[in-house]
């Protein structure tokens, strides 16, 4: 078994160029891997919090009964899916235009009727903001008695959607035909290496040599190959973070709140492991001897 | 696994072996015996079949009629996955010598212990010891390449029989060796015979067997022709 390793360790170094090629063959793929990763985890966070945010504004019948109200904010409070309701009067719905356009006070002259209508604010439970059940439940707020219109940004909605649910498709085909790929540098490289040494391996049979004397070697070699990409494309991640967005966040403060997963990077040596030794494996299981 | 040594059985038992290659006949019903301890010689020009006669012993080829059977153990009953244990009671000499070109002459030799999994230890006394036999001790950190083609010969003994097998098959050992070297090779073997290992030694020069009392198997286009006694 340790002779395994020397022998692993003598072909490294013999075919150098070889290795070389395919470690940083498969250092760029996982780089590559990390960075959509990086991407899709971003995207992923700062889109989350988006929908908590959301809100529906129910515009009520114009000079609609206080009791008309107070049951339609009754019949929304009983809804699962309701997180919170705020009835906003037209008076106070003035104010807080007047104090948000406050320096275009113009926009204002000349009113002398409230142009807006009565209100409720409608805020939705955070599982519950998904197209569908927005959907339906503006479809259930528009049959209360005393609502005229519901409005909601489905629009946003449905693009978040897309979004979300695109990057982590385009992410995860990238991953697995990347992740694919590299086992297939892996094996490809096993396999020449192998008949490289084919005169080798005939005259170990001869002496009377097993198929796992034989093929350990073989394994091992893909298994730090495999490593080694995983450790020089986590080099060029931390590169990627120390000279990319360090810098560019000391300039352009909004690339702080970029989040670097750090625990998620730190495994990436493993994948290589992993992906190398698999590689290896369909590359010997496939060889005559 | 070793060897059952029941006693009774030839080391080698050849029964009506044919061998075809694609279009020719490299050996045709061949029939004959290796006892136990003996040297044997195979003879016979070149292209007569001797070489393939050795590869069907050591597994290399099989035989398309007839049956071979080494200490008992016939060879077409043989699982795939015991031919390296049975290969391991065989050191052969090749006629192409098969050296490791980019490991020292320490390691080629030591390399038939490794597959064997010996320690380092033992590896280590064992080389140097059969170094020393065949006078190789001084070129042990010497790549094969820089070695004539008699050192290189006499490497290819050394890891032959450093792991001490039942059996030696050796394919022209003294092929292009001046007379001197060829009678230490050939002083060598008579040694190892001498220690109960039963050698067979394929070769077309008659010097080597003449008069030396030892049986004589001689081959011609692939046809057993004589078996006697010199
Ligand atoms: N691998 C092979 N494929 C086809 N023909 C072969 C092969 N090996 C040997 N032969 C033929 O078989 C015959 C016997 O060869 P060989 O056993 O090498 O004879 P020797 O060792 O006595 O010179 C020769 O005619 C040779 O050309
Ligand atoms: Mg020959």
């Amino acid at each position: 078994m340790t002779y395994a390793f020397i022998l692993a360790f003598q072909s490294l170094i013999r075919e150098k160029w070889i290795n070389l090629l395919s470690v940083l063959t498969i250092a760029s793929g996982l780089l590559i891997i990390s960075l959509a990763l990086f991407t899709v985890y971003n995207i992923d966070a700062a889109t989350k919090n988006l929908p908590e945010r959301f809100s529906m504004i129910l515009y009520l019948d114009n000079d609609i009964q206080k009791e008309k109200v107070d049951a339609a904010v009754g019949i929304l409070k009983k809804n699962h899916a309701v997180l919170s309701v705020r009835y906003i009067p037209k008076d106070e719905a003035l104010k807080e235009l007047k104090t948000t356009l406050k320096n275009s006070s113009y926009v204002f002259e000349g009113l002398d009727e409230n142009p807006l209508p009565d209100a409720i604010e409608v805020k939705l439970k955070k599982d519950s903001v998904g197209q569908e059940t927005v959907r339906k439940f503006a479809g259930e707020a528009m049959k209360i008695p005393g609502v005229k219109e519901v409005d909601y940004a489905e629009k946003f909605l449905s693009t978040l959607n897309y979004l979300r649910v695109g990057m982590k498709t385009i992410g995860l085909i990238l991953i697995a035909s990347l992740g694919a790929g590299i086992i297939f540098v892996c094996y490809s490289t096993v396999k020449i290496l192998f008949y490289r040494r084919n005169e080798e391996i005939e005259t170990f049979k001869l002496l009377g040599a097993t198929k796992a004397f034989i093929r350990t070697p073989f394994l091992v070699e893909g298994a730090l190959i495999g490593t080694s990409g995983g450790i020089v494309s986590l080099l060029g991640i931390f590169a990627f973070y120390y000279i990319v967005l360090l810098r560019l966040s000391v300039s352009m403060p909004i690339f702080k709140a970029i989040l670097f997963p750090w625990d998620l990077f730190l495994v990436l040596p493993f994948v290589g492991t992993f992906l190398g030794v698999t590689g290896a494996a369909i590359a010997i299981g496939r060889l005559k001897y | 696994m070793t060897w059952a040594d029941d006693g009774n059985n030839p080391m080698i038992h050849f029964n009506g072996v044919t061998k075809d290659y694609d279009n020719q006949t490299a050996l045709r019903d061949i029939t004959f015996s290796v006892e136990k301890g003996e040297m044997i010689f195979v003879t016979g020009p070149s292209g007569s079949g001797k070489t393939t006669l050795l590869k069907l012993i050591y597994f290399a080829e099989k035989p398309d009629r007839g049956t071979i059977s080494i200490a008992g153990w016939e060879t077409g009953q043989l699982k795939e996955s015991s031919i390296p244990f049975l290969r391991r009671n065989i050191g052969i000499v090749f006629q192409d010598f098969r050296l490791l070109h980019n490991k020292n002459v320490f390691e080629n030799v030591a390399m038939a212990l490794r597959i064997r999994g010996a320690g380092e230890k033992e590896i280590k006394a064992r080389v140097y010891e059969t170094l020393k036999a065949v006078n190789l001790r001084h070129k042990a950190d010497v790549f094969p390449r820089r070695l004539s083609g008699g050192e290189q010969q006499r490497v290819v003994i050394s890891r032959a029989i450093v792991a001490e097998p039942t059996v030696i098959l050796a394919d022209e050992p003294t092929g292009n060796l001046d007379p001197d070297t060829a009678e230490g090779v050939m002083r060598t073997f008579k040694e190892i015979n001498a220690k109960g290992t039963t050698v067979l030694i394929a070769t077309h020069n008659r010097e080597l067997f003449r008069n030396s009392g030892r049986r004589v198997i001689r081959l011609d286009m692939g046809n057993l022709v004589a078996e006697d006694r010199t």
